[in-house]
């Protein structure tokens, strides 16, 4: 190696540690990190949905008709999702930190049929049992976790979010 | 900030709580200075370097020995000297004690920390959560009696080794209030990482208020199912290694709970605080921090299980 390429693979190497630590004293996912690497996610995310949804066979997905929450907003479910703890007990794909195993995992839930093998699982049911568990389930494990009703709705909407239908 | 400091928050998700570049106390005004400098000055190193390597790769460089004299010698001993005139100061600050400190004991544990205010005086006892009042010194008093835990609150100074057979003494004055991150800064098992605690600074009369109500006895069971909570803590055994004034007292081998459901976060801030994930810590301790020496109690009923977590959420 020329003299020359070492001094700049040096150079380079300073600039990389001095990027490092301006990275490493800001907000995670703030400035570039959120600017560059959450519309790449995005676009991954759309890949694989359009991926798992399969050949079009000219039907409208019904199911995912039947589970849209009205007045549920999935992304503030998930902030509520990660505020509350609920990975204490639950495995939750895409929230950072939620894989308990307490309860069952919430992986794919859009496709299970029954909510704590009580209530059918569509909104209303899934949104009654969020609000208040042990009215459904006398017996069951999961504590009331005070969440109101509009909580609880945008709570259904990330969870039938899971698992893309 | 709210009068008690917003105890309703925790440090989880807050950006800056756990920053040596966000200064709240004495000791951190005084290390962030010689952080930038250093940093700056090692920079200059780094470049000198890389400068002096393209000299050596020069055919033509002048022959003697002066550059090894001043290059390994001289520059050497100039830039530790100037080091030393720089840091010493510093470190002096950082260790200076005041006579008419309160004294907080704390206690490494794998993998908490038990905290006494006053240990010599009232003696009160709390697990994971640190009140500090604004303005006033303060002398913590490390020790350890299992491995070797370090006590490191950047915002509010540098970090101390907590040792077993020996007492560390910390001095901190914390020069503003708000919610600050400590962490555990030496490897001391499986679930280091998960070894973190918070400070509250409050303003110093919210803190003498503070300090007067928790001094007395667990706050009484009001609901029914609350009162079902404190049976299943008496019956479980959980008495046995966690104490609650003027319900279960004498045990140490976990954390005091009588002001559990009052702390910011669960597990040694590893968690928020509330009924749900309390109920999943019972549950699963094993699988939210491995290591850890409370067994999991998934032997509990459902019903049990809900009434013990809301019990301790009450106790605030």
């Amino acid at each position: 190696m020329g003299r020359a390429a070492s001094i700049v693979a040096g150079l380079a190497a300073l600039a990389l540690c001095v990027l490092a630590m301006i990275w490493s004293a800001m907000p995670p996912m703030a400035g570039p990190a959120r600017a560059v690497v959450a519309p790449l996610a995005d676009a991954a995310h759309r890949v694989v949905a359009w991926y798992r949804s399969g050949p079009a066979d000219g039907h409208p997905d019904w199911d995912a008709a039947a589970r849209e929450v009205f007045g549920g907003d999935a992304g503030i479910g998930a902030d509520l999702i990660a505020l509350h703890g609920c990975g204490a007990c639950h495995a939750v794909p895409g929230i950072t930190g939620a894989n308990g195993s307490v309860g069952p995992s919430l992986e794919g839930f859009a496709r299970r049929s029954y909510v704590a093998g009580i209530l059918p699982n569509e909104p209303g049911g899934l949104t009654r049992w969020l609000v208040d568990p042990p009215a459904h389930a006398p017996d069951t494990a999961m504590p009331d976790l005070g969440l109101t009703e509009e909580e609880a709705r945008h709570i259904a909407a990330f969870l039938y979010g899971q698992g893309g239908g | 900030m709210e009068a008690d400091g917003g105890y309703a928050d925790s440090t989880l998700g807050l950006w800056g709580a756990q920053s040596s570049l966000v200064n709240a106390g004495r000791g951190a005004d005084a290390i962030l200075p010689l952080t930038i400098g250093m940093t700056v000055a090692f920079g200059v190193v780094f470049v000198l370097v890389l400068a002096l390597v393209w000299f050596a790769w020069r055919r033509d460089r002048p022959a003697g020995h002066w550059w090894l004299w001043s290059g390994g010698i001289v520059l050497p001993l100039v830039s530790i000297v100037a080091l030393m005139a720089i840091s010493t100061p510093t470190l002096r600050a950082l260790v200076t004690e005041s006579d008419d400190a309160l004294v907080i004991e704390v206690t490494g544990k794998q993998f908490w920390w038990d905290v006494v205010y006053d240990p010599d005086g009232i003696a009160l006892r709390d697990a994971n959560e640190i009140v500090l009042p604004r303005g006033r010194p303060v002398t913590f008093r490390l020790l350890s009696d299992n491995v070797i835990h370090s006590f490191w609150v950047p915002s509010l100074t540098g970090k101390m080794d907590m040792i077993p057979g020996r007492v560390n003494m910390l001095p901190v004055l914390a020069e503003e209030t708000g919610r600050f991150r400590g962490q555990c800064a030496e490897f001391c098992g499986l679930s280091h990482p998960r070894m973190a605690f918070e400070v509250v600074v409050l303003e110093p009369d919210a803190f003498d208020r503070w300090l007067e109500r928790t001094q007395g006895e667990a706050r009484d069971a009001a609901r029914p199912e609350i009162v079902e909570g404190r049976n299943v803590f008496l019956d479980a055994g959980c008495a046995a290694c966690h104490a609650i004034r003027g319900v279960a007292e004498g045990a140490r081998l976990g954390p005091d709970l009588t002001r559990v459901g009052a702390r910011g976060s669960l597990g040694g801030g590893m968690w928020r605080m509330n009924q749900g994930t309390l109920a999943g810590w019972i549950a699963d301790v094993q699988d939210m921090k491995p290591g850890a020496q409370m067994p999991s109690y998934n032997h509990l009923s459902g019903p049990e299980l809900r009434a013990l977590s809301a019990y301790l959420a009450s106790l605030e």
